[in-house]
């Protein structure tokens, strides 16, 4: 389990969100969602189908407006901005789709070095030897010429997240990280999440239901069920929640599947021809 | 509560209110599709002027429009204009008037069959082809990714293919009419014994700049109608909450390829009118 | 970030103040760069800099790569912190000779 670095001076809140709701028409999907997130720390926000996690990344990346509170990222309302300003901010934003969303007319290379071709002025040099660090960085040494298509999935999410850190962001997202993903991939996953936390101080925002995975690198759980938050707390404060579906949650128990006879027979047969 | 309320408790419309209020809701649906689809068509032009413009994209774009396009067209302008021939030289022959079959051939394609034909074999080729490339990068969240790496998805992706088809679409047209009013020739000229110079001349006497610029104009508007409707549709795909992934694309496609062609249709009467 | 340049024994020395990333890389990569097209020894200091990104790596690898070609030396030296913790994690500690203090020299 990792460690938040203590310090004197209090470490920095990168992300806060407050009283943030967000609604898909009339349908309200997140309700009064306050949480932040501080200098490299590595915040896990998990949740059961329908939680309403997927929802509340979409909002934290900006692409998605809150219909009411606030969202700040690295001391910036992202709702208040221009979009030079955002385009800025995003610049120090990196983010690892589920499933890699790599662009699939160019080749593995060219798509890891797409942000810094449009974002910066490197040179060409430059860029192809930090394109191919984050490549090794990633087990992808030698995969730069081909094309998605000729990727597996497990791939596919390397060179993703090879692209979302080719900037050294100071926040990283991580939409489903070990989705899909064989045990083995997946623990040295976690572990490559640890160490660049480490060695960059990066901020991690991670959207997962691995529970072992989150359990081994979160600094603090965000647990959410319904659009609402749960509990936000460390992995102890979580493991020992007082909140009966956080311990379904984290033993996995199957929900109630008690049987009410007649209901049960009428739908069945509902609709049947006599 | 009222009994006579046409509306219950959670606004749901019943009993008489039902059809009405269905039909409300898909004029406003359709009347906000069409203003988002128009307010997405000056986003892609806006960003005619911006840097850096996306060089790359717009040739590959040409290429894919135009170039690849290009024999199937050219066979399909040969045979039309031999049809066209065809039919014209049975109905000229009995009025004794074959001398006219030059200007009949080269007005019809110029005018009509050259833009309209020229367009469908854009819209089955590319619309279709776009609208499916378009859509299954939305449900792969490929924009997404592009937004978050503050890409401007609309000078990056779409403006390169707006433009490509808008140049690409008049060339393919006028190369079509030259080869229709070729098949036109070998029909009247080489296979009935025509005259060759009264075919020629027939059609540079009554062909005129009206004419052409009408083909011209036509074609333009057919460039646009035809990639507009193609990317609009298929990055919109995601908003259809009744079909998803696969399912989604094929019914963006189908329903891109008969909107596109509908309304080229619908414009080509519209600007000959005008014109004429 | 400032990048001082000074002698020592047969190298150039360069002092690195500071924190390299996107927007200084170039510098530092035109520097090491003239350096070597003179000719001469280069000496990267690292012990005052305090954060160094992956465009500052790439511009370090770069030149390393000249620097071997043209059969110069090229070591860094006193990298502490973050820095050798992006050393590490690049897996370059083993590529790029590294030397702790001055009297190793």
């Amino acid at each position: 389990m990792s460690t938040i670095n203590k310090t004197d001076t209090p470490a920095k809140t990168v992300i806060e969100t407050a009283g943030m709701d967000a609604h898909y028409g009339e349908r309200q999907v997140l309700h009064d969602i306050n949480l932040s997130v501080g200098e490299g720390e590595i915040m896990v926000i998990m949740g059961g189908s329908g939680s309403g996690k997927s929802t509340l990344l979409k909002h934290l990346l900006g692409l998605q407006r809150p219909s009411a509170g606030s969202i700040e990222l690295l001391g910036q309302d992202i709702c208040g901005l221009s979009r030079k300003q955002m385009l800025a901010l995003r610049r120090n934003m990196g983010v690892a789709f589920q499933g890699g969303a790599l662009l699939s007319s160019m080749t593995v290379g060219d798509n890891v070095k797409l942000p810094l071709r449009e974002n910066t002025k490197l040179d060409e040099n430059t860029i192809s030897i930090m394109a191919r660090l984050k490549l090794e960085l990633m087990n992808l040494a030698g995969f730069e010429d081909l094309m998605p298509s000729e990727l597996s999935g497990g791939m596919l999410k390397r060179a993703g997240l090879a692209r979302a850190v080719i900037m050294d962001p100071k926040v990283l997202f991580f939409d489903e990280p070990s989705a899909g993903l064989d045990p083995v991939t997946s623990v040295e996953l976690d572990e490559l999440i640890l160490q660049l936390r480490a060695a960059l101080n990066m901020t991690m925002v991670i959207v997962t239901h691995e529970l072992e995975s989150a359990f081994k690198i979160a600094d603090r759980i965000t647990v959410l069920f319904d659009g609402k938050i749960a509990a936000i707390g460390t992995v102890e404060e979580i493991k020992q929640s007082s909140d009966e579906r956080i311990q379904n949650l984290i033993k996995r128990k199957p929900r109630d599947k008690s049987v009410d006879a007649d209901a049960y027979l009428q739908r069945l047969t509902a609709g049947g021809r006599k | 509560m009222p009994e006579s309320s046409a509306v219950s408790d959670k606004n749901t419309p019943i009993g008489i209110a039902v059809l009405p209020a269905r039909l409300g809701r898909f004029v406003i649906d359709w009347i906000s599709g069409v203003g988002r689809a128009n307010v997405f068509l000056v986003m892609c032009l806006s960003r005619l002027f911006f840097m850096p413009f996306p060089f790359r994209e717009f040739i590959k774009q040409i290429n894919f429009v135009g170039v690849r396009t290009l024999l199937v067209l050219l066979i399909a302008g040969l045979f039309t204009g031999m049809v066209v021939a065809l039919q014209f030289y049975d109905t000229l022959v009995r009025f004794g008037s074959v001398d006219l079959l030059g200007s009949a051939v080269a007005l019809s394609l110029i005018r009509e069959l050259g833009p309209v034909m020229a367009a469908l074999m854009v819209i089955a080729r590319v619309g279709s082809a776009t609208c499916a490339e378009i859509g299954i990068m939305r449900n792969e969240q490929q924009f997404d990714a592009l937004e978050c790496m503050a890409i401007d998805v609309y000078r990056y992706l779409m403006l390169p293919r707006l433009l490509a088809a808008i140049i690409a679409l008049p060339m393919l047209t006028a190369l079509f009419d030259l080869v229709g009013i070729g098949g036109g020739y070998v029909v009247g000229v080489l296979i009935h014994g025509e005259s060759a110079g009264a075919y020629v001349n027939g059609l540079i006497d009554t062909v005129t700049l009206n004419d052409v610029m009408m083909g011209v104009i036509k074609s333009l508007v057919f460039g646009v109608i035809i990639m507009w409707t193609a990317l609009y549709k298929g990055f919109n795909v995601h908003l259809n909450q009744k079909l998803s992934g696969a399912e989604g694309v094929s019914h963006a496609t189908t329903s891109a390829v008969v909107l596109s062609a509908i309304v080229m249709l619908s414009f080509d009467f519209i600007i000959g009118s005008l014109m004429l | 970030m400032d990048i001082i340049k000074s002698s020592f024994k047969h190298y150039e020395r360069l002092h690195l103040n500071g924190e390299i990333d996107l927007h200084n890389s170039s510098v530092l990569r035109e520097t090491l760069l003239s350096i070597l097209n003179a000719e001469q020894h280069v000496l990267v200091d690292f012990s005052e800099l305090q954060y160094i990104d992956s465009s500052g790596i790439a511009a370090l690898v770069e030149s390393f790569n000249v620097a071997k070609k043209q059969s110069l030396e090229f070591k860094i030296l006193g990298a502490c912190g973050s820095p050798l913790q992006v050393l590490e994690l690049t897996r370059l500690v083993s590529v790029f000779p590294m030397v702790d203090s001055e009297t190793c020299l």
